[in-house]
Formats: structure tokens, C-alpha cells, sequence
């Protein structure tokens, strides 16, 4: 059974923004809403300034705390290690929403029930990669397999030090960061 | 640092704000039926011989709380996203989800509490009740009168502490993840019951009976208060900075300032009330004047609870770890 991961090489991100709009497109996301973000920070004074470039999206974590607290199991974790919803099981509560310390999820405001990126699920089916990952003109973003020891992943985690966000949450992620 | 987001979503950006004045009436109202449940078990439990007046309270408590957590089920429905999808909530069990044992836990208490209350209706006033098969229920019911109290004693505790639960559980929001939460909000829910049971009952003797109660329960609903800040400022980074919106006072938080100050003075106030109510033992009919003493302190310790749930529900939302 795969176990789906993804590294982000913050090296070789530029902040083109196309991973935010091919995940729009790929995965008709309602106006105003996103499933992949891209932060820009930028610290010190001109003109000794730092710049850190890091796309963030839902993490499909190991210990989600949005399947924990979900009253109707709509959100549920996968064999292959991805988080996704059942729209059906849905109630609209918000929970998992409160739940994500990455503030990964919205509301469908016509439907009203939660969603988040999903690693393009439809896609990886058909052995595509995930549209942000295909996109991407830094080739920043890595998906693959972490159970495969040949994968591009398992061989950037191996040969890099890569850190996760907000780690002292316990949620154990499933998306990893290189910064140098 | 300069920081510029690109693919924000305004439901958690620049904080979270997914729960609103539905949920905290909810909370509030939650928690008062889950107060009276067990304040109205308590006066059951503590009559061995009791006169059938004193037993007024013992059913139009129960009876009460069914119908505040109808109305508070009611707000929280409101509040879903997709209403009509409710059922999917009583089509399983969620071990891990403190949001799904309340969902059985109300289903389970409000026809319990209406059974609670129809045992406990004693001969005298089985006039109260309209139809004739209430009528036969109650006297079915009424020999089991003290088991159904203790059933109401426990999911009455069950109700008033879960919410607080399931609030702590969420580890994204500091001022929300304590474990000191659940306490306070059970306190609250029992001290709340308690100033209600005092404006219900007629009787001196119970009236005076919760107050004594409640005057304990606001005692220790001020140390919880005082020990959750103390807990968030003794702790992490990202807790010592979810209670800085209740203690800065500026633009953007004046409003969680002016609830912590609120609720200093109610709650000492009420305390205080109470304690001269309390004074002298009085086997008279309160004067008037007694009687509106009593009520305005049972109405300040309901509006402290109502305002710590909705200072607590808006300001865990301005709360992250990142």
C-alpha cells in the first residue's frame, strides 16, 4: 500500500502563484476559496533583507486531529496515508475546520460542507501527479511514495534535513519542507 | 517580519471564525438544563419525607431543562452547514469525537428528563399535566422516580462538562485546549442551574437550599476562572498569547476586556448578594424586597455564565499555534 507524501523544496520555489491557480482549476474550488496558499515572509531592514518563500496546504497528517474530532466520520484517513472527506457524511459543522492548526479547510458555501485539498485523489488514480505538483516551474513541489525507497521523495528526506510545520502540535505531517 | 498570504480563505484568515452567537447559545442554554437537571435531582435526593409542595421544584425543573436543550439543539442546528444532513450524526458513534457523544448524549437526555419530570409530578398537581396518558405515564413512572433522578444527575454532569471537552480537544486553538476548560464550563453549567432553580422554586426553603448551593459554586467558578488565566500565562508561547486579547484593552479587543471585567463583577456581586441572603436563617415568607435581592443575584450569576461561554467561543477563535 502507497503511503503518499510531499516534499517542498523551498529552494526552488519563486511564488509564481500557478500551484494556487492550476488547484483552483483542477479542482473547481469555489470563488474566494483555496486549497493551496503560498506565504511570503520577509524579514530585516533594506538592504540586508531575508525572504522565505513556503506554499502550505492540507497535510495529510498521520495523527489528524480533523478525522478526531469529525461527530460523523466524513473526514477519514486512507490506507494510502491521505486525508479526505465524505461529502455525503457531511453535517456542516465546522469541527474539523477548529480542528486543523493549518488552517487547511473551508466550507463549501453553497453546499456547506468542508473540504480541503484532497492530492488531487482523482488524479494520483490515474497516475498523474497532483496538479500543483505538474505545474510547478521550480519543480518545488515532490509527490510521491514514501514507502518506495526509490522514490524522488523517499530519496529528498534521505538526503536533506526537512522540517515540518507546527510540529509541537503532535499531528505528525505528511508534508515536509527543505530550506537549504 | 512582512508577510504576504496568497490563497487565503476568510473562514480562517486573518483568524478563525466558524462558530458564532448560535453555538454560544447553545453552550449557554446546554449548559443551564444540564445545571437544573442536577440541581433538580439534588433536591430529590436531599427530601426523604418531602411535603408535596417541596416537590414543585423536583418535576418543573426537569421539565424546564428538556425544553431549554430542545431550544439550545435547536440553535445548534442552526449553526450546521448543511442541516438537512443532521441524521448522518445518529448513524454512528465516534469514539474520538467529543461532538459525537453529545450528539447521543442529548438525544438520550431530553426524552429522559421529560420522563424524570412526569415521575416526579406528585398527586397534587397531576391537574398540571393536560393529557390523560401523561397522566398514566406519570403514575407509572413515579416509583422509579429516584433512579430516573440519578439518571438525570449523571447525564446532567455528562452535559455540562462535554462541551468544555470538546473544546479542549481542539490542540489548534490555545485558549481553547486546557484541561481546566471542561471544569470551568461544568461549574458554570451547575452554578447557572442554581440561580435558576433559585428564581423557579416558590418555596423559602428551597429557594434558600440553592442559594447555598450556588453561593459555593460561584466561590469556586472564581478560583477555575482565575486558575485557567494563571494556567495560559505559565504556559506556551502560543497560550500566554491567546488570553492577551482579555487583558489589552485596545481597539480590537475591547470588547474581551470588558467581558473579563464584567464577569469580575458579577460574579464576586451575585456572591456577595447571596451571602446576605444566607445571613440570617429565615423561617418566614420572604419579603419582597428578599425576594428581588434573590432574583437579581440568580440573574447575574446567569448573565456571568452566558458571557464567559461567549467570550471563551470568540476569543479561542482568535487563538493559533502558527
Amino acid at each position: 500500500m502507497p503511503k503518499y507524501a510531499m516534499v517542498i523544496d523551498q529552494r526552488r520555489c519563486v511564488a509564481c502563484m500557478a500551484c494556487v491557480v492550476s488547484c483552483k482549476q483542477e479542482n473547481d474550488v469555489p470563488a474566494e476559496h483555496f486549497r493551496t496558499r503560498v506565504v511570503e515572509n520577509v524579514a530585516g531592514e533594506f538592504p540586508k533583507l531575508s525572504m522565505e518563500l513556503r506554499s502550505e496546504l492540507c497535510n495529510h497528517c498521520d495523527n489528524p486531529p480533523c478525522v478526531d474530532n469529525c461527530p460523523t466520520g466524513a473526514s477519514y484517513k486512507k490506507e494510502d496515508g491521505t486525508v479526505q472527506i465524505d461529502r455525503d457524511k457531511c453535517v456542516g459543522c465546522k469541527a474539523c475546520v477548529a480542528a486543523c492548526p493549518y488552517d487547511a479547510r473551508y466550507m463549501d458555501p453553497e453546499k456547506g460542507f468542508a473540504d480541503k485539498c484532497t492530492f488531487c485523489e482523482h488524479r494520483i488514480k490515474e497516475g498523474k501527479q497532483p496538479a500543483c505538483v505538474a505545474t510547478c516551474i521550480g519543480k518545488s513541489r515532490i509527490f510521491g511514495d514514501l514507502s518506495n525507497p526509490e522514490s524522488t521523495v523517499s530519496k529528498l528526506l534521505r538526503e536533506h534535513e526537512a522540517s515540518v510545520l507546527i510540529s509541537e502540535a503532535g499531528t505528525r505531517p505528511r508534508v515536509f519542507y527543505i530550506k537549504g | 517580519m512582512e508577510t504576504t498570504i496568497t490563497g487565503t480563505n476568510a473562514l480562517t484568515y486573518p483568524h478563525l471564525h466558524v462558530w458564532g452567537w448560535e453555538v454560544v447559545i447553545y453552550l449557554f442554554l446546554g449548559g443551564l438544563a444540564a445545571g437544573l437537571l442536577v440541581m433538580s435531582a439534588i433536591a430529590n435526593f436531599s427530601m426523604r419525607k418531602p411535603e408535596e409542595k417541596d416537590q414543585a421544584f423536583c418535576f418543573k425543573g426537569p421539565f424546564f431543562a428538556c425544553l431549554i436543550l430542545v431550544i439550545g439543539v435547536f440553535f445548534i442546528w442552526l449553526d450546521l452547514g448543511r442541516k438537512f444532513n443532521f441524521f448522518w450524526l445518529y448513524l454512528s458513534f465516534e469514539p474520538l469525537s467529543p461532538m459525537s457523544w453529545g450528539s447521543w448524549a442529548l438525544a438520550i437526555t431530553i426524552p429522559i428528563s421529560g420522563l424524570y419530570g412526569l415521575s416526579a409530578v406528585p398527586d397534587t398537581y397531576k391537574g398540571w399535566l393536560k393529557f390523560d396518558i401523561l397522566k398514566k405515564v406519570s403514575a407509572k413512572l413515579n416509583p422509579f422516580v429516584r433512579k430516573l433522578a440519578v439518571m438525570n444527575f449523571g447525564l446532567g454532569i455528562f452535559i455540562g462538562i462535554y462541551t468544555g471537552v470538546l473544546l479542549s480537544a481542539f490542540v489548534a486553538r490555545p485558549l481553547w485546549n486546557s484541561s481546566i476548560l471542561p471544569v470551568l464550563f461544568l461549574n458554570s453549567a451547575l452554578s447557572t442551574g442554581a440561580a435558576l432553580a433559585i428564581i423557579m422554586a416558590k418555596r423559602t426553603s428551597v429557594k434558600l437550599y440553592f442559594t447555598k448551593i450556588d453561593i459555593w459554586l460561584i466561590f469556586s467558578e472564581i478560583v477555575i476562572i482565575l486558575l485557567f488565566f494563571y494556567g495560559h500565562y505559565a504556559s506556551a508561547a502560543a497560550q500566554r498569547k491567546s488570553i492577551i486579547p482579555f487583558f489589552s484593552f485596545n481597539g480590537d479587543h475591547i470588547l474581551y476586556g470588558t467581558a473579563i471585567l464584567m464577569v469580575a463583577i458579577l460574579l464576586p456581586l451575585a456572591l456577595v448578594i447571596e451571602m446576605f441572603d444566607v445571613k440570617d436563617d429565615i423561617v418566614h415568607d420572604l419579603t419582597k424586597k428578599q425576594i428581588s435581592r434573590m432574583k437579581v443575584s440568580a440573574a447575574m450569576v446567569l448573565a456571568g455564565g452566558f458571557i464567559i461561554r461567549l467570550a471563551i467561543v470568540y476569543a479561542g477563535q482568535l487563538s493559533g499555534l502558527s
